[in-house]
């Protein structure tokens, strides 16, 4: 045992409980709270009473096709991390795993978009989706096309995900990577000597051992969808064009702060929470019983050998 | 308010810079900040919690209500009983416009703003067109620069329409309905704002007027990639081209009811002294000489010339010699004015957010004008029931 007394340990727990009771519970409680009022401002101002509106906020949840947008679109960006963030990731970093030279030159600079806030992505995009100037259409132009509108109602979703996966990429990349590193060099060896080809590898020995890897990388991206804003904002703002890329994000900042109707976003803000604990459940569920069927039964049968 | 960008920034900071000068025993701790929504937030936080300022500059319209309504802003009337040289040089009619949505004066003002149409005159010369009078030769005008590849209006929809609804609806409503508050949506708003979608399918607005931002729009415009501009007398210290630029009234609409050259425009903000400082008799008396240094006709001049001496002053102000042509059409739009009208956001408050947010929807039929101005009635009749 670590150690004896364990009293110790709680107080330097306290702290960290007390810092996101005061900044994250109560807020949070507080705002379930508002999602049944009418607030005429953000706060309560002196001899101002808000309205009890009950469940209004709810009923206008499920009629309000903006939300149901955003839903869509959050679900779909959902579909898309784990598709292109953490497969695309899976791929880089199976390639460069299989390279001695250049593998840090190669890290660092699948990272570095990590790094760049989303903000300077998002004008950076701006720049190449503009209409006016934008370089995708100077490109067109040169070669004598049309120009397009690229955040048009037709594309503008596409063109939002491309950089909002993009920038992701290399944040998965890493964890996968890590997560490679740690497969014993042994088993590829004696797997080359039985005559598995490199391709067979990647599914028979890579894919099986980065399990667990593999599920944390699809929870954080699963629930890291449920997350987005800046860059859409940036480069859509309000859901441009007509509402069409609102994100649950998105959406709920500009009821509370392009609007100014803070009750009926915090009743969008319970939804989004609400999804993220519902997700990130079912995504934990699906991933532990797939580890349940893989190396979950494997150890079992170990430790049934070993008694 | 001064705060940010704001172009009298530095004539604020210059201000208090000399008043310190002056009054050696005053510090000014200066919080100004950019007059968005989340410094009325804030603004808002600090009247509630006890923690507002001496002095405040702050919008005068529905937006200053809930503030007002703490009773924690010092009319003029008690500080004149005081003080009877406050405010002195502030017009009465300034001070009338500047009086809270319940009929206090309150607040000291030092501009006003106007709304009108921005034009590239050297693009009307270079396709043959008068500039617009009303709306046969706006159309026409905008169908001749839709058709060189020139873009007839420089508007962002999703950003800032704001100036195109106040014009339209004014235009539509006339005076009378335009400035009522409504319980049913005004046939003449309604007309209004379904222009919104008789002008895109015109062409005149840019492409990506749907997810372009204000700030480019304004760059279309001064790049002269784009003929006109309707936006407010703070855009014209953008004005780089000041030969070739003018500032006209509205041209109208189909069937208009309000009377030619009906501007939009007015005073909505001004400095306050709160009752914290009104009550500490060692505030008292540096809160006012604040105030009016700020407000005398000395410093009034000083934001008038800084902003291009071409906003409405609350002062008797010194004209400027050597006005370009582009401050001499401002001063003939303002001078020719058969009416100012305050824009609706006064008087509705939150509820224009609303309409604002639902006018892309309405430009492509997506939602009718009717159905935008409803749900922005539902939330003016939610707050009054408050």
């Amino acid at each position: 045992m670590l150690y004896k007394k364990k009293w110790p340990l709680l107080l330097f727990l306290v702290p960290g409980l007390l810092f996101l009771l005061v900044f994250l519970y109560i807020p949070f409680v507080e705002n379930i709270k508002n999602s049944f009022y009418e607030m005429s401002a953000v706060v309560r101002m002196p001899g101002q009473d808000w309205k009890f509106i009950g469940l209004e906020n709810y009923k206008r949840l499920l009629t309000d096709m903006d939300v149901r947008s955003a839903l869509t679109n959050t679900l779909k960006m959902m579909i898309l991390t784990v598709i292109f963030e953490v497969g695309i990731a899976f791929v880089l970093a199976v390639m460069v795993s299989q390279i001695k030279r250049f593998q840090q030159f190669f890290r660092t600079v699948y990272f570095f978009p990590v790094v760049i806030s989303a903000t300077a992505i998002g004008l950076l995009f701006k720049l190449f989706y503009n209409y006016n100037g934008g370089m995708l259409n100077q490109i067109l132009e040169h070669f004598g096309k049309e120009p397009v509108l690229w955040l048009g109602p037709d594309l503008a979703f596409v063109m939002i995900c491309i950089p909002t996966l993009w920038s992701y990429i290399g944040f998965y990349f890493v964890i996968l990577l890590t997560g490679l590193s740690d497969i014993p060099d042994d088993i590829y060896e004696a797997a080359s000597i039985d005559g598995c080809s490199k391709f067979k590898q990647v599914f028979y020995i890579t894919l099986p051992s980065l399990k667990p890897v593999f599920f944390t990388s699809v929870t954080l991206a699963v629930t890291g969808a449920l997350k987005v804003f800046d860059l859409p904002w940036v480069l859509a703002p309000n859901g441009a064009p007509q509402g069409l890329t609102h994100f649950l994000g998105t959406y709920m900042y500009q009821t509370a702060y392009g609007l100014n109707n803070y009750d009926y976003a915090s009743t969008q803000a319970l939804l989004i929470v609400v999804l993220g604990i519902v997700v990130s459940k079912g995504v934990g569920a699906f991933t532990a019983d797939r580890e349940e069927t893989g190396t979950g039964k494997r150890r079992r049968v170990k430790r049934r050998e070993a008694a | 308010m001064f705060g940010g960008t704001d172009p009298n920034k530095e004539t604020y900071e210059a201000i208090n810079a000399k008043f310190m000068e002056e009054n050696s025993h005053v510090t000014i701790e200066d919080n100004s900040q950019t007059s968005d929504e989340e410094w009325k937030a804030a603004v808002n936080a600090d009247f509630s919690v006890g923690n507002e300022p001496d002095v405040i500059q702050f919008f005068t319209d529905a937006t200053a209500d809930s503030i007002v309504a703490t009773g924690k802003l010092v009319s003029i009337e008690e500080i004149r009983a005081e003080y009877p040289d406050y405010a002195k040089d502030t017009l009465d009619s300034a001070l009338d416009a500047a009086k809270n949505t319940d009929g206090v004066q309150r607040a000291v003002p030092t501009t006003g703003y106007w709304e009108g149409l921005y034009c590239n005159k050297d693009l009307f010369d270079e396709y043959d067109l008068e500039l617009p009078t009303d709306w046969e030769s706006l159309e026409t005008a905008i169908l001749t620069f839709q058709a060189n590849g020139i873009i007839p209006i420089a508007c962002s929809l999703n950003n800032v329409p704001h100036y195109w609804i106040e014009f339209l609806m004014l235009y539509s409503s006339g005076i009378d309905e335009y400035t009522a508050v409504p319980t049913t949506a005004p046939e003449g708003w309604i007309k209004g704002l379904s222009m919104f979608q008789t002008l895109r399918e015109m062409g005149a607005f840019p492409e990506d007027t749907d997810t372009v931002d204000d700030a480019y729009t304004g760059q279309l415009f001064r790049d002269k990639k784009a003929a006109m501009q309707l936006d407010g007398s703070w855009y014209a210290g953008n004005i780089e081209d000041t030969d070739n630029t003018v500032v006209i009234a509205f041209p109208g609409v189909p069937d208009q009811k309000a009377e030619a050259n009906t501007i939009v425009g007015g005073i909505s903000s001004g400095f306050y002294i709160t009752r914290k400082a009104w009550d500490d008799p060692d505030k008292r008396d540096a809160a006012v000489k604040f105030v009016m240094a700020h407000t005398s006709q000395e410093g009034v001049q000083q934001y008038w010339e800084a902003t291009g001496a071409v906003s409405q002053a609350a002062v008797e102000v010194t004209p400027v010699e050597g006005a370009t042509p582009f401050a001499e059409s401002i001063a003939a739009y303002t001078s020719s004015a058969s009416a100012i009208v305050a824009p609706t956001d006064s008087r509705i408050g939150d509820a224009y957010k609303t309409l604002v947010s639902e006018i892309v929807k309405v430009s492509v039929g997506q939602m009718t004008a009717e159905d935008a101005i409803n749900e922005a009635i539902a939330i003016i009749q939610s707050s009054t029931e408050q």
